[in-house]
Formats: structure tokens, sequence, C-alpha cells
């Protein structure tokens, strides 16, 4: 005969015991009155559990349960939520298509920082030169003279830094700031222990706000000043005294003439 | 898909009964519910297992039923003594166990006795579907079941027998 378990009454009280198996428990239960007793209390609970609880499903079922009409509200959520999407991503669009267009309104980098910049990197450029370190070399300097006068549309005289220790190597034209008259003349002078500087000289801003700047850029120190009439950078990599004697003797010679002459710093 | 909102739709009313039986208050029943069936329809076809879509729906409104009691829990449960309905009951026949005795004993079960016992009993779920709705193995799913029938019986006062022993 079979083992009648706990498990099995309780899954004959529950309907769920195969066949073959009901047919041992109802035998048993015959033989068992406690047995019997037990499962009958359990099939009372389960019947009162029904009785409380049962009519709850067979009441008419509210509109918001309704899974039809909850899926098109989800997907009508959906859509919104997508909407609500695509016009944040439009919206970012928008701001990201005006900051492009206002940028330059907004450069704060100030038009000397980039004439500074480009002197520099013509001065490390050329000075690394040997043999073509100039476009026209100072053996022609008249031509020169006039030349780069021509180009940058006002007159253009070299400096004259023999004292500073500094003979003129030539000059050459380059590509400018669009601002400062699109061109730039660049003169290269040379010291004995072969150090050089160059002085990038171009059109004045269109401003043409007098104004003085020393800056240290990438290892270069460079002095830059402005007049009604031109731009100049001094560039060089001397010590501080001597860059400071060599770029106040072109300022006072690059100026002479000017109405705004003056000091250009105090030092 | 629209087969889809037909299977769930049959499962609505067993859905209320059960989450009726579980909260004993009709309008957090139908909230529960209806947040069940939203959270179903809203993840049809990715998260949906192969198995039948009750068993899933169940799983759903039992979670969702635990995560909104740990919150009330947190928060401190307020409900308006006014707006908890009356459950009807029949009036109490002999040889019938006393309905609102047995109502209260249900209320005092542990949860996870009163989810097991209530989906075998109410629902007439398979022992097998009722254990992977809790995620439990069938073993566990009947100890639940004997402890919460006991536990009845003692808080219902039924005298756990007529315990006519047989002096041999």
């Amino acid at each position: 005969m079979t083992q009648i378990t706990r498990d099995m009454l309780m899954a004959y009280c529950d309907g769920q015991l195969p066949e073959s198996d009901r047919l041992a428990v109802e035998a048993h239960l015959a033989a068992n009155p406690e047995a019997a007793a037990e499962v009958a209390l359990i099939q009372r609970q389960n019947d009162a559990i029904r009785t409380m609880f049962g009519p709850a499903g067979a009441e008419p079922v509210s509109a918001r349960l309704k899974p039809r009409r909850l899926a098109a509200e989800i997907g009508r959520r959906r859509i919104r939520r997508w909407g609500w999407a695509v016009a944040a991503v439009l919206l970012v669009g928008v701001g990201l298509g005006a900051g492009w267009f206002v940028r330059p309104l907004l450069e704060t980098r100030p038009p000397s920082a980039t004439l500074i910049a480009d002197a520099v990197n013509a001065h490390t450029v050329y000075v690394a030169e040997n043999r073509h370190a100039v476009e026209v070399g100072s053996d022609d300097s008249e031509h020169l003279t006039s030349w780069l006068s021509n180009r940058l549309d006002t007159t253009l005289g070299m400096p004259d830094l023999q004292a500073q220790g500094f003979a003129l190597v030539g000059g050459r034209l380059l590509p400018g700031a669009p601002n400062a008259g699109g061109r730039a003349a660049q003169l290269m002078y040379e010291n004995p222990d072969k150090q050089r500087v160059t002085i990038y000289v171009t059109a004045a801003l269109p401003d043409g706000q007098p104004a003085y700047q020393f800056a240290s850029h990438e290892g270069a120190e460079a002095f830059y000043w402005a007049n009604a009439r031109i731009t100049c950078t001094v560039v060089g990599t001397l010590p501080e005294a001597q860059m400071k004697a060599v770029a106040e003797a072109v300022y006072s010679q690059l100026t002479e003439g000017d109405v705004s002459t003056g000091r250009p710093y105090r030092g | 898909m629209s087969d889809f909102l037909d299977q769930v739709e049959a499962c609505v009313p067993a859905l209320r009964r059960y989450a009726r039986a579980l909260t004993r208050n009709i309008d957090l029943a139908d909230d529960l519910v209806q947040d069940c069936l939203e959270r179903a329809i809203a993840r049809r076809g990715l998260f949906r297992p192969t198995g039948p879509v009750r068993a899933w729906l169940f799983t759903i409104l039992l979670n969702h039923y635990r995560n909104t009691l740990r919150t009330s829990r947190r928060r401190g449960e307020q409900v308006d003594i006014d707006t908890v309905p009356e459950l009807a009951m029949p009036a109490p026949q002999p040889g019938h166990i006393a309905l609102a005795e047995l109502a209260r004993a249900i209320e005092t079960l542990p949860l996870e006795q009163k989810e097991a016992l209530l989906l075998v009993t109410l629902e007439g779920l398979p022992y097998q579907e009722a254990a992977d709705i809790l995620h439990i193995p069938v073993g566990t799913l009947m100890s639940r079941l004997g402890r919460a029938r006991a536990a009845l019986r003692l808080l219902t006062g039924t005298p756990a027998e007529p315990h006519l022993r047989t002096v041999k």
C-alpha cells in the first residue's frame, strides 16, 4: 500500500492528486477518522476562502482595467514621450547651431594674441633655416624696404640694431591675420653668436589703438606693440634684459615720426 | 499582439480577486491590478517569458504588491477608516467556519504563507504554477501551505478534530 504523506493529504484537498494516489488516499481516509477529519477541515477552509473572496472575480471589470484601453493609453504616452524626446533633440540642435553662428561674436581671444602667436610661429620656423632663412637678403636692403613697404601698404624702414650687436639677415613676406591686412613682413637679425631675433610687422588692426604687451609664448619671448599704422612683434629667445633693449630700439626706430610716440613701458 | 491582450484580459477577473484577498480593499486592489497590467503591457515582448501569460501576470502583481508594502511600511500606511469597505459576509452557518474569524486569521499570516495559500485555494492553481509564480521549489510551497493551514486552524480555534484517540 502506498505511504500516505501529509503532502498527499493536502494535495487531495486541493484536488491535485493523480487518480491512482487519490484512490489510495480515499482508502486511507476511510480507515482513519483522524486523517479524514483533518482533510475535512482543510476542505472547509478552502471552501470558506473561496466563499469570502471568490465573488470579487465575478464583478464587472471597471473600464480602467481593460487591457485594450490601457494599451492604447500607454501607446499615446509613448508617442508623447517620443514627441518630447524629438523636441529636446531639435532644441539641442538649434542651440548648437546658434552657438556655432554666434561663436565669432563670443571669441574672447584678443587680436594681439593671434598676432603674437603667428609671430612666434614664424620665428620658430625660420630661425631654424640656414640657407633659406630669408627671402630677400640684407645685401639688397633697399629692394627689401620698398617691396615690404608696398606689400604692407605702409612705410617700413629696416631698424638698425648694430648697437645691440645684431645685423640684418633679410626679410620675407608671410600670410597674416585677415584683420591686419592679411600680410605680414618678417625681418630677421643675427648677432655674432648666431642668436637670432625676428620682427613681425603687419598693417594696423581695424581699431588702430596703441597697445603694448610682453608675452612668453612656447619658449620664446615676444614684445608686441601696435599703433595707428602698424603692429609689430619682436620675438627672440634672448635673456630678458637683452630682449628689452632690442625691443626698445625697434620700437623707437619704427615709430619715428608717428604721432603717438612715447616709452612703451617702464623697466 | 491583440492575441496577447486577449490573454491578459482573460486573467483580469482572477487578478482582481487575488488582489482583493491580499489587500482586503477594493480600491487598493484595483490600483494594484491596474499597475500590474500597465507594466505587463508596457513590457510585452521585451521581458515576457515564453511561459503562460497568467503566471507572468501574477508574478508582476506580487512583486508590485511587495514593493508597495515595503514603501507603505516605511511611510506608515494611511487608510481612512471610512473608506475601508465592509466585506459582505454570509451569516455563519452551522458546520461552517466563521468567515469573519477566518478572514482575520488570514490577515495575521506571514505574507509568504498568505500568498501561497491564496494562489492554491482561491485561484486553484496547480502547485507547480504557484511555485513558479513565487520563484520557489514545489517543496517549499507545500511547507508554506502546511504551515498556513495549521496556523489558521489554531487561530480560528477549530478543534484539531474530534480527537477521538482510540485507546488500545
